[in-house]
């Protein structure tokens, strides 16, 4: 285009006469200084994009990294699940790294090692011995001791810059077997010899194509499609196909083969997820089959190698026959070419296309939300998508998995039991209970559209789960313990604005003198009313702040039942803070993060911060635990097996506009939150709605006996369950209720009555 | 030699105007794909280049109602690491970090850990005693780490407890070490060695932090158990 232009420019005045040798030599000059300018430009390009920072790499996102080791309990199934998501593969023999043999007792891993945080961890041929899903001896098959084999941590998202680029970076010694073969036999035989551009294969490759009636070959050389990819845009221009070739030149000329290769390899489109373009082959890899580049066989590699050609026209999942036909032709060309024999051949096109099984798309949108808010706090948005951060998360991709799949059956069954209700939503938040870890977030009714995340950016009104706080700061107070009466007649307080706030009982009666555990397992309001205004407002509002709840909340006494707003994920840091044997620890969702090359950048400490003492926690753990047993939090064994201890509390607000449940086991801390979307009122209470979904969650996590702790200070007594006095053993309708020792009461020996 | 001049400023002009119009093809460069319409829909999905980056109100949501950080999850922030050596800086001032007459304490403190039983489980022993040879290399973080993936598999056992507390009372991180040793202790009913070296990171810690009475307090604590 510019060289047309400077033409036509020199034309008006270039008069007849002027037609001589000095014409055309005046010409020639021009077209020379134009042809050295531009070369020298182009020159310029090559250099710089080819030397400098060649790509933004978006920062990934990892989940916390499954660790086995003697003594472990995992779930159900989950061994499978995750190494399934790793992209491990179930084989008769595990010779290789990636592979899985399952033995009558457990399972052979040839792990693949990883480059963790705190080192690198090199792959193991290790013998995974289970019994009941715990893990009872781990052993390498070299005989070597192992104490415990960390498998690598899932790939489970990234931060993308604006043009959704993703790529995993290769170098040529990350090739499996045949890779180079493949690629050059079919895309550019004479690579090691041409000087950038091979008009000798563009007239091969025609021939070729004229022979098999179709495009069996491409015409330009791997340097030219590089340069076509990495410096030109996809417009069909003048220009850029006047520059391709010399740009392929001189490329050849500054950079070895191998250079430019290794490049190719790096920037070659391959494939769309969405938003997302797979740049590569390295995550073409990963993105096709769940597998690093180097375990791939051939016959996979002959599938990303005919790719090449069109992406999507060969998408393997969209297009299984078509990718499966040119899979078939690229290993036709090798048998045709001697780099494979012809049953070979015939061996390999008989395989499957093995692509991954693991399911692609973002699992996780509401953990991935909150991972990148989080890192808003400490890094600029352009050092997260595109330095290649490696981010490591606490997420636990089976939590995660069983928070999901709960939350869309749980809604499911209740859509069909209630008949439909209307814009019901959802989410659930699961925490570590020994570390706070945020372990999975669910955020809205399906788990799976990125779009408002209830667990973070909702809050609704509590009902009865601010009840343990009212309880808590009681027993902190020393003028309680669990047997204490406490008054649940009616209550009637007048408000500042003039009215009477009357709080009811869900059955609407009043039960006289009750134990103060019994006000919490049958959620009395009245009870709990009185019992805070006992205790002091302000005392529970001090309580609840300390338990990691920074919002200033009004200091009515509605308050008490709950008529504040928290988020879902508030709540579960309360409810940490319980699990936590009153240890505050903030619910953490990154544990390091590193730069592309592995060089550490931070860590997050592990915070506690005592917000209760030991022993009024250990007796509203225990009273929490009679919800359970008891109480009505009860429907949870519909679910577990009565042998697994979890406490908890029920949570309904006013015209059951919210359904909450939330409690812990041994090892995890869990909320859950139903609702209607537009506030309207739903058929279901804590225990007829949030229940469900917690329940069924906590069935599928592993679980690990889980005896607490008891303190020193506190002892266990048989109590009269209507008049809360201390009984002697053999006396009806007793409880064994753990007390302060200092403040237990004497023992009446009429059985309490 | 006037037209000559002035045919040479000519094709200078023309060269130039090429080399310009070069120039004017370069945004052209650049990277394949470049849909915006794919690049408005992720920034829905992923509010990351909103004008917030650094502050704390990254609010995407207009029906949200709380009315402060919608993320109140972590508030410590990350140790930075700095960029040659990986070694911890303490996020709180430095010069809480050097106190002489400590020092000393803590050495004593932590060397009286070696009375302590070993875990039972395997694994974590493993992990300890990798975090004891980090330590030693002066790779803190890394040893943080370790610790950190010990209490995960056991946050039960007091001994992690005990290194954590005291890895982070050497870093000067004094707060911090007397938080971990409390919540040590209460795993340890009845365990009298336990008892008694938590209460000396305890005392240690506040001497630290310059609280006298609080370390006194954890001194009579600890002899009870000695």
């Amino acid at each position: 285009m510019s060289k047309n232009r400077a033409t036509s420019k020199s034309k008006p005045n270039a008069p007849e006469k002027w037609f001589s040798w000095v014409w055309l030599f005046k010409l020639a000059t021009v077209l020379l200084v134009l042809g050295v300018v531009t070369l020298i430009y182009l020159d310029a390009q090559i250099r710089h994009r080819f030397e400098g920072h060649r790509w933004s790499l978006p920062a990934k996102v990892y989940a916390r990294p499954l660790e086995l080791y003697k003594g472990q309990q995992l779930a159900v199934g989950q061994l499978d699940y995750e190494l399934t998501q790793l992209g491990y593969r179930f084989v008769q023999s595990a010779t290789d790294t990636g592979q899985v043999q399952k033995t009558n007792q457990g399972m052979i891993i040839h792990s693949r090692g990883f480059r963790f945080t705190d080192g690198a961890e090199q792959g193991h041929l290790v013998e995974v011995i289970l019994q009941k899903n715990k893990v009872t001896q781990l052993r390498q098959i070299s005989g070597a001791a192992i104490a415990s084999l960390r498998l690598e941590p899932q790939l489970v998202g990234g931060i993308y810059p604006s043009h959704n680029e993703d790529r995993e970076l290769i170098q040529l010694n990350d090739l499996p077997n045949g890779f180079i073969e493949t690629l050059l036999m079919v895309e550019d035989r004479d690579y090691y010899s041409h000087y950038g551009v091979s008009p000798w294969g563009i007239a091969r490759a025609m021939w070729a194509n004229i022979k098999a009636a179709a495009v069996v070959q491409g015409g330009s050389t791997l340097t030219q499609q590089l340069v076509k990819n990495f410096y030109l845009t996809d417009q069909q221009t003048l220009w850029r196909k006047l520059i391709e070739a010399p740009m392929a030149l001189l490329l050849n000329v500054h950079y070895s083969k191998e250079e430019v290769l290794e490049v190719y390899l790096n920037e070659v489109f391959l494939g769309q997820a969405g938003k997302r373009a797979i740049h590569g082959f390295g995550l073409a890899s990963r993105f096709y089959f769940g597998q690093p580049l180097n375990e791939i066989k051939l016959h996979q590699v002959a599938l990303l190698v005919g790719l090449v050609k069109g992406p999507s026209y060969y998408n393997p999942h969209r297009h299984p026959q078509r990718a499966t036909k040119r899979r078939n032709l690229v290993l036709s060309v090798l048998a045709q070419q001697g780099v494979i024999s012809d049953v070979q051949k015939t061996q390999y096109q008989a395989l499957p296309l093995d692509l991954s099984k693991a399911k692609q798309v973002s699992r996780y949108p509401a953990y991935m939300d909150v991972v990148r808010r989080q890192l808003q706090q400490h890094y600029p948005a352009s050092a997260l998508s595109n330095q290649g951060l490696r981010i490591f998360t606490s997420l636990d991709p089976w939590v995660q998995h069983q928070a999901h799949i709960a939350m869309v059956e749980q809604i499911d069954a209740l859509n069909q039991r209630h008949g439909k209700i209307p814009t019901l939503e959802g989410a659930i938040v699961v925490s570590h209970r020994g570390s706070g870890e945020l372990l999975a977030l669910v955020g809205d009714h399906d788990g799976g559209y990125a779009g408002h995340n209830w667990a973070l950016d909702t809050s609704r009104q509590v009902g009865s789960l601010l009840k343990p706080v009212i309880h808590l700061a009681a027993l902190e107070s020393g003028q309680y313990n669990l047997a204490t009466l406490i008054n649940d007649e009616s209550i009637a307080l007048p408000q500042p604005d003039g009215s009477v706030w009357q709080p009811q009982n869900y059955d609407r009666r009043s039960h006289g003198k009750v134990p103060m555990y019994k006000a919490l397992t049958k959620s009395y309001n009245q009870a709990n009313v009185r019992l805070g205004l006992q205790v002091g407002l302000e005392k529970v509002l001090q309580q609840l702040s300390e338990m990691g709840i920074e919002q200033s909340i009004p200091a009515y006494p509605s308050v008490l039942l709950g008529a504040v707003e928290i988020s879902p994920m508030q709540v579960n840091q309360i409810y940490q803070t319980i699990a936590g044997n009153g240890f505050y620890s903030p619910l953490s969702i990154v544990r390091q993060v590193t730069k592309a090359n592995g060089q550490l950048l931070s860590i997050f400490p592990l915070i506690v911060r005592q917000a209760a003492s030991n022993d009024a926690v250990y007796l509203l753990q225990h009273e929490m635990r009679l919800v359970a047993n008891e109480g009505t939090a009860r429907g949870v064994y519909r679910f577990l097996p009565k042998q697994q201890k979890v406490a908890a509390k029920t949570g309904t607000t006013n015209d059951q506009r919210d359904s909450w449940f939330a409690g812990f086991s041994g090892q995890h801390v869990a909320t859950v939150w139903l609702g209607r979307e537009d506030l309207k009122p739903t058929p279901l209470t804590g225990a007829s709605g949030a229940l469900n979904v917690w329940g069924q969650l906590m069935q599928h996590l592993s679980y690990t006996p889980y005896e607490d702790i008891k303190p020193e200070t506190v002892g266990y007594y048989y109590v009269n369950r209507a008049t809360g006095v201390v009984i002697p053993n053999g006396c009806p309708d007793g409880i064994d209720l753990p007390m302060v020792n200092a403040t237990a009461p004497p023992i009446n020996t009429n059985c309490g009555y | 030699m006037n037209s000559i001049k002035i045919t040479l400023f000519k094709y200078m002009s023309l060269c130039l105007s090429v080399v310009f119009l070069g120039a004017c093809a370069g945004p052209g460069y650049g990277p394949i794909v470049e849909d915006l319409s794919v690049q408005a829909r992720a920034s829905q999905r992923i509010p990351l280049a909103t004008n917030n980056v650094l502050g704390n109100e990254t609010n995407p949501s207009a029906t949200d109602t709380q009315p402060r950080k919608p993320v109140e999850l972590q508030k410590p922030k990350p140790y930075v690491v700095p960029k040659a050596k990986v070694t911890i800086t303490p996020q709180s001032s430095p010069s809480k970090v050097v106190v002489a007459p400590t020092e000393k304490n803590i050495e004593v403190v932590i060397k009286q850990e070696e009375a302590l039983p070993p875990s039972d489980q395997a694994v974590v022993e493993q992990l300890l005693s990798n975090a004891d040879s980090l330590k030693g290399q002066g790779k803190m973080a890394e040893a943080v780490i370790q610790l950190q993936r010990a209490q995960r598999i056991a946050p039960r056992e007091p001994k992690v407890y005990a290194r954590l507390s005291a890895l982070q009372l050497s870093l000067g991180e004094a707060a911090r070490a007397e938080q971990l040793a409390l919540k040590g202790l209460t795993l340890v009913p009845n365990k009298k060695r336990y008892q008694y070296y938590f209460w000396k990171l305890i005392a240690a810690s506040r001497s630290h932090l310059g609280n006298s009475k609080g370390e006194a307090e954890a001194i009579i604590q600890a002899d009870k158990y000695k």
